[in-house]
């Protein structure tokens, strides 16, 4: 296991629009300790992208903490230590597929990668036959593919994804979860993925956090504990199914039906 | 935004001219022979072109280091522009001087101040400067945000933002500031052997030319200047067009771009504006002092001061400026209004009858690329050397340009807002009212700002070379009476006047804008 652990330490964020103050969140706090797999859930706009972001260091928390390994996330970033997939795919469009997964060591300042290594990633994201195409000449879901293969290049320790299998189709999505899973049980890198999808993140993660609407709060902090590698029969087990309803029953009426526990 | 059956309209139009011309020449009807045929003027300049050659030679030589040089600097200036904004903020006095130069005014001074090859090829990277910049700056800061973050969340630096993402993402944006750049080279290396004692070069060819009797031979060289500066927007479009597969429409940005915080108290903006303000002057003095000439010929800020405020001669040399100005500046504006009145309605007119647009558009981004100054003899040796001439150079100057502004800024308009009110039975002129004149309000500003120095300029030439009045005709006497103040004095006045101008146009603008309007912001 090569996974560092990530902490939120009562962070709150709040952005300026027009004067007004916008709270995205609000004295949160959130462990994920290494080698854990976290799924975040929660409505539109409720400020989990905001997260992604402070553990990026592309934000600023105003209170509270953010650590990487014990340490600041910018250093994290700079040691190159942490992958990342964003909604949006972010290649370069004058790059082949091979160059975009390239980029992070460059711009890392670390060696070329082996050919061998690249491929391998091309491979493993179903693309093979594609590594001199330029993204211009890809399907969005295949834009996103490669943008996944990027986040897995340098070998991270920490995986930070937002919504990397939005612009999938639910097969290709199914598969790509399942090759996620295998490359996580491999290295074990602490990993905070966004989704919206409910079975998604059952699926793939320890522990599935669900937010309220902003600020964003913690609502729910569920437990998945389906035994690992987790196969495709899962997805048609009742208890599954169960947890899924029970994380929709949380993401519907949020804060506004508090359980007994999160009232005591 | 030009399409191939757009060009089969232009093509009509221009095959069109140029048998009416031809006609017209063979018929002697425009003033008396003073339009030969185009078949007289192209066998003239076949049969002397070994007289040409040592010309176009040198023309093409300071133009093209001009160029180079011009475009070094400017992305240079955009990197930096681009990585500390600050340095914008405090070069924003010099980009706009940049921008509303008229190169006229400050050619003989840099004949005075440097070496004459030197100062031909600076006038014409001085020329290609802005263009360049601007472009380059607005392609930089239009990079993808998604892979800036991607870039910053792997550590990256501004400057491994700038080498891995902004200088590519600027390459495109870059190759169409060269489509401006390139003819404003061709001009700049022109206007610069104007005066220069320079024995060869088309400048020189043309004013040796002017006193002959030969109207073909003044139509050869405005032709070959023409060409020449077609030749080099020709081939950055082609460039261009590689870098982005996509015919992308020229766009001149006319506002020297603001990179301003929000956050700024109002102290440190106003500290801003005051270094921006004196930085030009600065360097002005810096130059000249490092380049140790003598006080006489090259003034110093104080130097201009003192000549035309506090010295001696302030009393003679403010007469005979607001003389010049007084001439000046009224048919500077009259003339830009009218041209500016023209290309709206014709771009109005766009809207009811497209085929106007298909027609002159792609013409009008041609003359966008003429060398003002190789064509005012012509207009003279047509209009005469009465004020018609300086009115019918500024009017055309200004059409053109705003024109290609007016209608690349209409084509934005979403086609859906047309449908919309059409849904609702609007007729034609219920449209252009709720919609196509809310539009215009900017670009009808955006139009007057790419104009005004245009407009002043072509009013300058005509001036010099024609009506023997104001600024330009002042200019031009004292080179001749080697009143070396007063040469300093007009390029200085003339620079303030087209700052003046367009900050007015700026003024009228947010003035305009502030008033309660009918949703007519802005449709990008």
């Amino acid at each position: 296991m090569q996974g560092l652990p990530l902490s939120f330490t009562n962070v709150s964020k709040s952005f300026s629009i027009k004067g007004n103050a916008l709270h995205v969140v609000d004295n949160l706090s959130l462990d994920c300790p290494a080698g854990s797999f976290t799924a975040l859930l929660g409505p539109s706009g409720c400020g989990k992208s905001t997260l992604l972001r402070l553990a990026l260091a592309l934000e600023t928390e105003d209170a509270g903490s953010v650590q990487i390994a014990g340490g600041m996330p910018r250093s994290a970033c700079r040691s190159g230590v942490v992958g990342v997939a964003f909604q949006d795919a972010a290649l370069l469009p004058w790059r082949t597929v091979e160059d975009n997964i390239r980029l992070p060591f460059e711009v890392l300042g670390r060696a070329r990668p082996e050919a061998a290594h690249i491929a391998n990633l091309i491979e493993l994201v179903g693309l093979k036959g594609f590594e001199r195409a330029r993204p211009g000449e890809l399907s969005g879901g295949m834009r996103q593919r490669v943008a996944i293969a990027r986040a897995l290049a340098t070998d991270p320790h920490v995986l930070l994804m937002d919504e990397p299998f939005g612009a999938l189709d639910l097969i290709l999505r199914r598969q790509m979860n399942l090759e996620l899973q295998h490359i996580w049980s491999e290295k074990r890198p602490t990993t905070l993925l966004i989704t919206h999808g409910v079975d998604e993140a059952v699926y793939l993660a320890d522990r599935v956090i669900v937010l309220s609407p902003r600020p964003a709060r913690i609502v729910a902090d569920i437990p998945i504990t389906f035994q690992r590698p987790r196969g495709t029969d899962l997805l048609r087990d009742a208890e599954f199914h169960r947890l899924c309803d029970e994380i929709g029953t949380w993401l519907e009426h949020g804060p506004a039906k508090p359980s007994p526990a999160s009232r005591a | 935004m030009i399409r191939v059956r757009d060009h089969t309209a232009t093509l009509g139009l221009v095959l069109g001219l140029l048998l009416l011309w031809e006609v017209a020449g063979q018929l002697r009807w425009v003033a008396d022979g003073t339009l030969p045929p185009l078949s007289g003027i192209f066998t003239r300049l076949v049969s002397e072109w070994r007289e040409y050659s040592p010309h176009v030679i040198a023309t093409l030589r300071s133009a093209s280091l001009g160029f180079v040089f011009g475009n070094v600097v400017a992305v240079l200036a955009a990197v930096c522009f681009c990585l500390w904004p600050l340095t914008e903020r405090l070069f924003r006095g010099i980009n706009i001087a940049a921008f509303t130069v008229p190169p006229i005014a400050v050619a003989p001074v840099l004949v005075i101040a440097l070496d004459g090859d030197v100062a031909r090829i600076t006038l014409a990277a001085l020329l290609v400067y802005f263009p360049t910049m601007t472009a380059a700056l607005a392609g930089m800061q239009s990079a993808d945000p998604g892979a800036i973050d991607l870039i910053r969340a792997y550590g990256g630096t501004d400057f491994k933002l700038m080498r891995h993402l902004r200088l590519r993402n600027a390459l495109p944006f870059i190759m169409s500031g060269f489509q401006v750049a390139a003819p404003a080279a061709v001009l700049g290396a022109i206007l610069a052997e104007f005066g220069s004692g320079a024995r060869w070069g088309l400048g020189t060819f043309l004013l040796g030319s002017l006193g002959r009797a030969e109207p073909d031979r003044l139509w050869g060289i405005g032709l070959t200047a023409t060409a020449i500066a077609g030749l080099g927007y020709a081939l950055s479009a082609i460039l261009a067009a590689r870098m982005t597969d996509t015919n992308r429409a020229v766009n001149v940005s006319v506002a020297a771009p603001a990179a301003e915080a929000a956050t700024d108290s109002q102290w440190k903006r106003a500290m801003a504006l005051a270094a921006a303000i004196l930085l030009p002057f600065l360097i002005w003095q810096l130059l000249l002092w490092w380049a140790e000439l003598s006080p006489i010929i090259a003034k110093t800020p104080l130097g201009v001061v003192d000549y035309l405020l506090t010295g001696k001669t302030a009393a003679s040399a403010q007469e005979r400026l607001f003389a010049a100005l007084a001439e000046t500046i009224p048919i500077t504006i009259f003339g830009m209004l009218v041209g500016l009145g023209v290309a709206f309605g014709l771009a109005l007119l766009s809207f009811t009858s497209p085929i106007v647009t298909r027609a002159l558009l792609p013409f009008a981004l041609v003359t966008q690329t003429m060398p003002l100054v190789a064509l005012t003899p012509l207009a003279v040796l047509v209009f005469g050397r009465g004020v018609t001439v300086t009115l019918v150079i500024t009017i055309s100057v200004t059409f053109f340009a705003a024109f290609v502004v007016l209608v690349q800024g209409f084509a934005l308009i979403p086609r859906a807002a047309f449908d919309l009110v059409s849904v609702y039975g609007a007729s034609t002129t219920k449209k252009l009212n709720l919609i196509a004149i809310p539009a215009s309000r900017q670009w009808i500003f955006v139009a007057a700002r790419l104009a005004l120095p245009k407009a002043l300029l072509g009013v300058m030439i005509a001036e010099w070379l024609a009506t023997g009045k104001g600024l330009g005709n002042l200019l031009n006497q004292s080179r001749g009476y080697l009143d070396y103040g007063m040469i300093w004095t007009v390029a200085i006045v003339s620079i303030l006047l087209s700052i003046l101008l367009y900050q007015l146009a700026g003024l009228a603008e947010w003035w305009l804008s502030r008033r309660p309007a009918d949703g007519s912001k802005s449709w990008n």
